[in-house]
């Protein structure tokens, strides 16, 4: 593959990347958010293609369908199903100032660069210079597992963090370690399979999935 | 001897004949001999200053000095290089301005031999300050302009209980930075063996940075940076306007120049978190003034918040110029430094006219309370139009000079190279982000006190019988607006001159007067045509208007307002506290601002409502958080200190003699 | 020189020309959505000679800003409009449409309305005023920011020189920076030309107003400049952005073809990109006055962002 489109290709991809993730922390809304997941999944799904191809590796487009399928549609219809059954379609408001926490996350992008520039090491190419657009997704999903109430929502910060970890595993790598993706994308359905499911029980209970009020244990 | 030199006597001369006039006249003649003297005292300083930072250099004024034990002593030097000849300019400008402001407007005690023997001493002492060669003389006119203003400041203790407290916030403050002031000299002085400026360039580490961190902080204090800034919205509205407008345009100055000149001229070879306490230090002022200033509803208040937030611009300036020096971008670090002298200048003539606008304000109405103004413009189009003009120098809008001064300031910042630095990519967008966002707010804020306080219908009697103030303020005003717009169409001549004060190439005039910034490509501003095209647009509108007028003149009705409703009264109108109420609410976190509503009823029907009282204050987050629990810390400290201090005479002679036994025995040791 | 000015005319001639247009085309393609007729493409042209031909009043005691308001608000807006490049990227030697002085010229217009507003001396002027002053001041950071990132690549922070730069090197059309940075000047551009879903511009709900409410109180034709005006910057604003994101066939000399084509490649952009925006109009509600600074901080935060990737990634 021609490098300067190389280069272009990935600059984009993770540019929709972050731009998803910003937007997922700028909004209130569960159907929009998880609509932005399954973006994020297709543009990962582009990043495999795009490593793939220029590593010339043979199993790309198997990848690239699992993860496609998987981010892409699976696991968003799965979240999509279960807000519907509970019947939640907006974020619970926070206490904390919407603005504090678009600037939190202006903050940890900020550091995943600056951590992340050194880490690509000198000279990288430009799968490994867009490295620290990885580690602000990984960043981000932390940030929007602390600061989200419902448990959807929590979901989301999950996948934005898994999405984060697969964009350095991809980057850094130069290849496709399928194997490795494969177990991974599997486990992260098999979580967000038993969530769903609990977040549906969870509504039925109690009536309401906010996990902030989940403190007590009980048998 | 030379302009310089004559001009530094006539400075002197002028101040010891105000000082004559204010003590032996009295009433009118006494305001006009006296406020003529200062205003003489201010064009014989902008005169030298403007000499000096040409270049030219004079003998100096230069007094021995010799103390018995104490050796290392320099001569007293007064000579002032070029950044100083700016100071000085700037300082001349402005003291000639409010004096002249001062003739017709000191009354009361402000007219009072104490008020203008304070006024002469300050104005001589902010004049000799940039002019200082050596430590020793710097203090002393450091402290002649501090003793100068706080006597100005008291004038009017015995009327108002404000006065006072405001009189001892800021002696307290002004004494804290004298204080440091002295430590962090006392440190070079000891480092270099000798009080001249010339002796102390090799100071090495640790105790350059011990000097520069007392130094920066007694500067700051003066400045009136967060969160030293405390004394600035207390003194600046208790004080008579012309000296307001004097230490706010100044006085303050004289912090910065006290910065520049530790940066620049002593100790040029610091590290580089120097620069990132001086950018941090200065992006916080910029924000919380600006954001204090745009919730506060007296003027003079919200001119001296104001205050805080150009001194922060003018300090972040500094900060990114040294940022940027070290990293050895030097185009950028002097155009940093250009804007940093550009933004003093600018804020020196724009809040010069708003003080003074507020002073004419205070002098028509007797109000500074902008929910009790408005109207003013069809009663004083004097006053609303240099106020303006004075507005939009604050609101950094073409063409005033502070539009140059910022448009400079944000050259320097895009034309960064930060690829390389991890630490300017960081510092370079937050910087940029908060002077954008200041730049933003300012904006609010001077609409707000311009449109509230001169536009749209009066809101009190005072207000509705106020009418156009004398000859002598207008002329102040004029003049200072005059300066304000001259400075925003003709920045070229100035800039090239101010690229000599910092040592800096590459700053040429372009076409006529407009800025080329030749370090950084081809960067240009010329105001001259932006204007024309602003003018030659204008100029087709008008005809199109007028054309649309002759067919359809404009018909003046009686209830057009309120859509011609008959029963709305000027109290519907937003005032100022209404203006700011959503950006309170916004920001309500880090404004600190308390509400409270109180609902009367009537006594037989708890249900009904008679009077609904709302009140809203801000109270200075840093005071609350700051210095309320210092106060009170020092308040037990005190307590603890009564059991030394019991009130027994005998026990305080004990104390003073055994202090003098233990300094015999330690000085013969 | 001569080439330049030719430029400039042409620029104040396309402004003045496809401005109502645009305006028609946004409110006929907002009514058919909602299955109204609408009054056509041509009804702004028609609404502002209409407001020229009647009379301005005026109240006792008022003040020059209600008489000069208007015209500096236009005035703005077409210098505006000869110093964005709209058209073509050459530019007046001596004026080149430097970002701040684009964005202060701007900020005159802005000032000019929101005195008008205070002037008007009734509740709904001053509200109007307060919120519209609110906006712009949350809005500044991220308009000096997203095209400070945008600058950086191009290396001069002249909006001509960054739009020829990018239509030469239409690789960085499509990086991180590029596209944080027109995200955020797309909610610019909402914002600062009042449309939803930051204010409504066909309310009549006095409580809800931003920008209607400071025109309130004006009438003939002071209301028309003040309309025209607004338009203006709304054509000057959206030309700047898609002429920032696809800047394709803009022209940059004076040659008649190369206008030629620029014009119609920039009528063609204006005209989508507004149906886009009168579009999407159709499907949101206005944001609560409070829910604004959110919206406002998150464009802030892309731009952010696009600046730091750009000094630190790519």
């Amino acid at each position: 593959m021609n490098q300067h489109l190389f280069a272009q290709l990935i600059a984009t991809i993770t540019g929709v990347l972050l731009l998803t993730a910003i937007l997922q922390i700028w909004g209130r809304s569960l159907v929009r958010s998880i609509g932005l997941l399954s973006v994020q999944g297709a543009a990962l799904a582009a990043l495999v293609l795009t490593v793939g191809l220029n590593a010339g590796e043979p199993q790309v487009w198997l990848v690239t369908g699992i993860v496609l399928l998987m981010k892409s549609v699976v696991l968003p219809a799965a979240m999509l199903r279960s807000a519907k059954l509970i019947g939640e379609t907006r974020e619970r408001p926070t206490t904390i100032n919407p603005a504090v926490e678009l600037i939190g996350a202006a903050g940890l992008t900020l550091i995943a660069y600056i951590v992340g520039v050194p880490l690509a090491g000198p000279d990288p190419d430009p799968a490994r210079q867009a490295l620290p657009v990885g580690f602000s997704l990984v960043l981000l999903g932390f940030w929007l597992l602390m600061i989200r109430r419902s448990a959807i929502t929590q979901l989301v910060g999950f996948l934005v963090l898994d999405n984060g970890i697969a964009t350095v595993s991809f980057l850094a790598s130069g290849g496709l370690p399928l194997t490795v993706e494969l177990g991974s994308s599997l486990d992260v359905l098999l979580v967000v399979l038993i969530l769903g499911v609990l977040v549906v029980r969870m509504q039925r209970q109690q009536g309401h999935t906010d996990i902030t009020e989940l403190k007590e244990l009980h048998d | 001897m030379n302009l310089v030199d004559a001009g530094l006597y006539g400075v002197l001369v002028g101040g010891a004949v105000a000082v004559a006039a204010a003590v032996v006249l009295r009433g009118r003649a006494r305001n006009v001999i006296a406020g003529l003297s200062v205003m003489a005292v201010g064009a014989f300083a902008a005169a030298t200053g403007l000499a000096a930072l040409a270049g030219m250099v004079g003998t100096g004024l230069v007094i021995p000095v010799s103390l018995p034990l104490v050796g290392g002593l320099d001569p007293l030097v007064l000579a002032p290089d070029r950044l100083g000849g700016f100071f000085l300019l700037l300082a001349g400008l402005v003291i000639a301005t409010s004096a002249l402001f001062g003739i017709g407007y000191a009354h009361g005690a402000a007219a009072s031999r104490t008020g203008w023997t304070g006024f002469a001493v300050f104005a001589v002492g902010v004049a000799l300050v940039p002019t200082a060669a050596d430590a020793l003389s710097f203090l002393l006119a450091w402290e002649l302009m501090a003793i100068g203003s706080t006597v100005l400041l008291l004038a009017d203790h015995a009327e108002r209980q404000a006065v006072r407290a405001a009189t001892m916030w800021y002696a307290v403050m002004t004494h804290l930075s004298f204080l440091l002031l002295v430590a962090g000299f006392g440190v070079l002085i000891a480092a270099a063996g000798g009080t001249s400026w010339s002796r102390m360039v090799t100071i090495a580490e640790p105790v350059a940075s011990v000097a520069f961190v007392l130094l920066i902080a007694g500067f700051a204090t003066k400045a009136g940076l967060v969160p030293m800034h405390v004394w600035l919205p207390r003194a600046h509205p208790e004080a008579p306007s012309h000296a307001s407008a004097a230490m706010s345009a100044a006085m303050v100055k004289m912090g910065l120049y006290g910065i520049l000149l530790v940066t620049l001229r002593l100790l040029p070879t610091g590290p580089s978190w120097w620069a990132v306490v001086l950018v941090a230090l200065g992006a916080i002022s910029a924000l919380y003034g600006i954001l204090q200033a745009s919730v506060q509803s007296d003027l003079k208040r919200l001119l001296a918040y104001s205050t805080t937030e150009n001194v922060g611009l003018i300090t972040t300036a500094i900060g990114i110029g040294l940022l940027l020096h070290q990293s050895g971008q030097q185009a950028a670090a002097e155009v940093a430094f250009i804007a940093a002298l550009l933004l003093a200048l600018s804020h020196a003539v724009f809040k010069t006219t708003l003080f003074l606008g507020a002073g004419a304000v205070l002098h028509a109405t007797g109000e500074r309370d902008l929910d009790q103004l408005g109207g003013l413009a069809a009663r004083m189009p004097v006053t609303a139009l240099t106020f303006g003009v004075g507005a939009l120098g604050a609101a950094a809008l073409p063409v005033t000079s502070g539009f140059v001064a910022e448009w400079v300031l944000l050259q320097a910042l895009i034309h960064t190279d930060a690829k390389a630095d991890r630490l300017l990519a960081v510092v370079m967008p937050l910087t940029m982000g908060v002077v954008a966002l200041t730049i933003g707010l300012g904006l609010l804020t001077f609409v707000k006190a311009a449109g509230i306080g001169f536009l749209a219908r009066p809101r009190s009697e005072a207000a509705a019988r106020a009418t156009e103030v004398g000859f002598t303020m207008r002329a102040a005003l004029v003049a200072a607006a005059g300066l304000t717009i001259g400075l925003g169409l003709i920045p070229g001549p100035l800039a090239q001159l101010l690229a000599g004060a910092v040592g800096a190439t590459g700053i040429a005039t372009s076409g006529l007067t407009g800025i080329q910034l030749g370090g950084l490509g081809t960067v240009i501003l010329d105001p001259l045509v932006l204007t024309g095209l602003t003018a030659a647009m204008l100029a087709g509108i008008v005809i199109v208007n007028g054309i649309a007028a002759r067919r359809h003149p404009r018909r003046e009705v009686d209830l057009p307002w309120g859509c011609g409703g008959e029963r709305t009264s000027p109290r519907m109108e937003y005032n100022a506290t209404s203006y700011s109420e959503p950006l309170a609410r916004v920001f309500g976190a880090s404004l600190n601002t308390r509400r409270s509503v109180e609902i009367e009823h009537p006594e037989d029907a708890p249900l009904l409502v008679s009077g609904m009282v709302f009140n809203q204050e801000t109270v200075d987050l840093v005071e609350d958080r700051v210095y309320v629990p210092a106060a009170r810390l020092a308040q037990r400290l005190g307590d603890l200190a009564r059991t030394v201090q019991n009130g027994s005479i005998h026990r305080y002679i004990g104390f003073s003699f055994a202090a003098l036994l233990l300094v015999l025995v330690l000085v013969t040791r | 020189m001569i080439a330049a000015i030719v430029v400039t005319l042409v620029h104040l001639a396309f402004a003045l020309a496809i401005t109502p247009v645009l305006i028609g085309v946004m409110r006929t393609v907002r009514a058919r959505l909602e299955g109204r007729v609408g009054g056509g493409v041509l009804q702004p042209w028609r609404d502002v000679i209409k407001l020229f031909a009647k009379e301005p009043l005026r109240a006792p005691g008022s003040s020059a800003v209600l008489i000069w308001a208007p015209l500096l608000l236009m005035a703005s807006s077409l210098v505006l409009c000869a110093l964005i490049p709209l058209v073509s990227t050459l530019s007046l030697p001596g004026a080149p449409g430097e970002l701040f002085v684009v964005v202060s010229v701007l900020l005159l217009g802005t000032v000019a309305l929101a005195m008008l507003g205070l002037e008007s001396g009734t509740a709904f002027g001053g509200m109007g005023s307060s919120r519209h002053m609110m906006f712009t001041a949350l809005v500044e950071p991220t308009v000096l920011l997203s095209i400070y990132a945008l600058s950086l690549p191009a290396g001069t922070s002249t909006l001509t020189a960054i739009v020829r730069a990018r239509r030469d090197d239409l690789s960085t059309l499509l990086n991180p920076v590029s596209i944080l940075a027109i995200v955020a000047l797309i909610v610019v551009v909402v914002a600062e030309t009042g449309r939803l879903p930051v204010d409504n511009p066909s309310t009549h709900l006095e409580l809800t107003m931003v920008h209607e409410a400071m025109i309130l109180e004006s009438g003939g034709r002071d209301l028309g400049w003040l309309e025209f005006g607004s338009w203006l910057r709304l054509t000057a604003l959206l030309g700047l952005t898609v002429n920032l994101a696809v800047p394709w066939a803009i022209a940059s000399d004076a040659s008649a073809t190369a206008l030629l084509i620029g014009a119609a490649a920039a009528a063609l952009k204006l005209v989508v990109a507004a149906a886009l925006m009168a579009a999407v109009e159709v499907f949101i509600a206005k944001l609560r006055l409070f829910r604004v600074p959110e919206l406002l901080a998150g464009s802030f935060v892309l731009a952010f962002l696009s600046v730091s990737a750009s000094y630190l990634v790519f």
